[in-house]
């Protein structure tokens, strides 16, 4: 097995807090929500379970040492809700990476009887192939026919925030900062500088 | 179409940017050696950053060392040279690529461009075909993506299908990084979104262009035409491709030039995007930092 440390990119001589830390930012950033109906959504919740046990590893390791206790790790799971009846077995060919198969059997259904599954289905056959625009269509179209639900609402909320240039892990990129932060920021640095004087 | 994926540089430490001229000038001097001298005339900035997801990707060892540049003797530059064959491979990509865009050029342009199309399809020639010998799956690539593009064109075809082709070229060529089954999956689809990206960026960058002489582009039927509103459609487009290519670069297993990398792909995607869309033509009030260059004032 691969040096925890290692995975969650710090040393060992880290602090428990800076283990936190940096454990959190890593789990912000691999959280299978983000990979919602992506292709790489197995490669992120592998990724995750390794940062977990990692975390884990680390944790009890100091554990046996000192009496510190560690914040439970974020779970994984994430599941769909199949409960669906006409569609449920193009569900199941979707499921098995079967999407060539999956969209000529919903093409084949007459558009009189599109419902907005079928327009969720669509689109997340899209997302796999990176046809993003068809995507985006479908999706918006799924949530004007069906606009309570919730896996179809999660999914448009998720891609039209993208499309709005927020994307980032850590939230940056879109045009307007938090002004807390500078000031924080620029406080600090300040700080910084005057260390630096008067040492020098 | 190249030269849209380059870091931030003013987000870049003053190291970082000398490794990033080394890796450019040390792909240019490659070039010069194994394809000769005109072949540099293929040299860009794509090429340099997928020399260095090879090498990052592949655990290259690399070294930098002090030369002078290949063009301009009395330059003094830094030289990167890696043990492997990212260098190499590079610029047969860049060499192979710029030959088909060429013979493209030649085949759809006016006179003069014709013109200088045909002598730089002639100076590149004999390059071209001693990358093809080492490399035969990057030009069967490349001219496959060359036949299916002229195909969408010619139906017209909306954004999704259009971009496909070249999304597909960069997803294949990406995913010849790594043996691993695992990391070539996430490897391709990184690929198949950075090629998305590039192809949409020319397109955009394109637009008044191909509206101007009533030639093809994926945004043209959008907005009848208003620059403008198109600009901000281009713009959300981009940005959803962007997320995706974030998505995938978090989960690929990185070894070098970690810093380069991601300041490309957090700030240089975004910076690019601003620069050949927003600012060029939605930007008319002046008082305003488009940029964000300056900290907001309060």
């Amino acid at each position: 097995m691969n040096d925890p440390y290692r995975i969650l990119g710090i040393t060992p001589d880290a602090t428990d807090d800076e283990v936190k830390k940096a454990y959190r930012k890593l789990a912000k950033k691999n959280h299978p929500d983000r990979y919602q109906n992506s292709p790489l959504a197995e490669d992120a919740s592998e990724k995750m379970k390794e940062i977990n046990s990692a975390y884990d590893t680390i944790m009890n390791m100091r554990r046996s040492g000192n009496n510190y206790s560690s914040g439970g790790t974020y779970s994984d799971s994430y599941s769909s809700s199949a409960s669906h009846g006409r569609y449920s077995d193009i569900r199941i060919l979707i499921n098995n990476a079967r999407f060539d198969e999956a969209e000529q059997r919903l093409s084949s259904i007459p558009p009189s009887e599109r419902t907005a599954e079928w327009y969720y289905l669509m689109a997340v056959i899209s997302y796999h192939k990176g046809w993003l625009e068809e995507t985006y269509n479908y999706a918006s179209a799924a949530c004007r026919l069906a606009p309570d639900d919730v896996e179809y609402r999660s999914f448009f909320s998720r891609i039209r925030s993208q499309r709005n240039g927020d994307y980032t892990s850590f939230g940056g990129n879109s045009s307007s900062g938090c002004g807390c932060c500078e000031m924080f920021t620029c406080m600090l640095c300040s700080d910084c500088l005057c260390n630096a004087c008067c040492r020098s | 179409m190249f030269g849209y994926i380059r870091p931030f540089n003013d987000e870049l430490r003053l190291k970082d940017h000398q490794l990033y001229k080394s890796v450019y000038c040390g792909l240019c001097r490659s070039m010069r050696k194994n394809y000769g001298i005109l072949s540099t005339l293929a040299l860009n900035y794509d090429c340099t950053v997928l020399a260095m997801l090879y090498m990052s990707v592949k655990n290259e060892r690399c070294s930098v060392r002090r030369g002078s540049c290949s063009i301009n003797p009395l330059k003094k530059c830094l030289l990167c040279s890696c043990e492997g064959e990212a260098l190499e491979f590079a610029g047969a990509v860049s060499v192979i690529m710029s030959y088909y865009k060429l013979r493209d050029t030649i085949n759809d342009s006016g006179f003069p461009k014709r013109l200088s199309a045909f002598f730089g399809r002639a100076a590149l020639y004999r390059n071209y075909k001693k990358a093809v010998r080492k490399y035969p799956y990057i030009d069967s690539l490349t001219s496959e993506m060359m036949k299916r593009q002229l195909e969408a064109e010619k139906e017209n075809s909306g954004v999704d299908r259009s971009a496909d082709p070249t999304a597909k070229l960069i997803s294949e060529l990406c995913r010849s990084f790594s043996d691993d089954e695992k990391n070539k999956r996430t490897l391709s689809v990184f690929g198949y979104h950075v090629g998305r990206w590039i192809y949409l960026m020319d397109a955009a960058d394109d637009l008044e262009k191909d509206i101007r002489h009533k030639s093809f582009n994926p945004f043209k039927g959008r907005y009848d035409g208003d620059i403008k509103h198109t600009m901000i459609y281009c713009n959300e487009v981009l940005n959803m491709t962007a997320a995706q290519i974030v998505l995938a670069y978090e989960l690929l297993e990185l070894n070098s030039f970690k810093a380069i990398l991601d300041n490309i792909i957090y700030s240089g995607l975004s910076y690019q995007q601003k620069k050949y869309t927003e600012t060029r033509f939605i930007a008319k009030d002046k008082n305003k930092d488009y940029y964000g260059m300056l900290d907001e004032i309060e």
